[in-house]
């Protein structure tokens, strides 16, 4: 039951990235895209340091390490 | 004769088009696909690619797509599939109950074990990390 429910959720939040990622690509639709909104995230500096980048590439390199090393 | 600065657009390099980048990141994919969990080959690999990746995303050696100065008010409906997946991705780690209420991870640990499976998510992470590297 609990093994159902956590299975639902993930499957809910995967159809939930994916519609809204449908409604961004629309013509016309005020929601940005996934690329845009990392994109957005990324361009974020302190000082001369890119930490938006540098967190978001590094937490994309742990992210593959995880599922296919580990 | 000097050009309007909007009209001198730099060629993309050879190296740069998808018709070189696609098959570059399928091998790497098929290569990654072929080494199981726990090996000192996977961690290798997986720290090899993804450290180039980073290394040419900070150092500014393949040009950038524009990222948008303002996010328009819409992009707060991203915020529903990260706060579902965040709610059940901590509610079973913290509650670590293995297989009866598995994370994603356990969940997804089954389905990589299968060469093309692990094959086709070296291709999705690999691909988005080069999208991340080139905005």
């Amino acid at each position: 039951m609990m093994r159902a429910l956590a299975i639902g959720g993930f499957l809910t939040a995967l159809v939930l990235f994916a519609a809204v990622e449908w409604a961004a690509r629309r013509e016309g639709s005020r929601i940005p895209s996934l690329a845009d909104v990392c994109a957005f995230v990324m361009r974020y500096e302190v000082g001369p340091v890119p930490v938006g980048r540098i967190g978001f590439l590094g937490f994309w390199w742990w992210l593959g390490w995880h599922f296919l090393a580990r | 004769m000097d050009h309007p600065r909007e009209l001198t657009v730099e060629a993309p390099r050879a190296w740069d088009r998808p018709v070189v980048s696609v098959p570059v990141l399928i091998c790497l994919s098929l290569v990654g696909g072929q080494l199981p969990s726990f090996s000192t080959q996977a961690n290798l690999y997986t720290l090899g690619t993804g450290g180039a990746l980073i290394w040419i995303g900070l150092s500014n050696r393949v040009p950038r797509r524009p990222a948008p100065h303002r996010l328009p008010a819409g992009a707060a409906w991203w915020l529903l599939p990260v706060t579902v997946f965040g709610v059940f991705e901590g509610t079973t780690f913290v509650l670590s109950m293995g297989d009866d209420f598995p994370t994603f991870s356990l969940l997804a640990d089954p389905l990589l074990e299968d060469h093309l499976v692990r094959s086709a998510a070296w291709f999705a992470w690999l691909a988005a990390f080069w999208g991340l590297v080139r905005r």
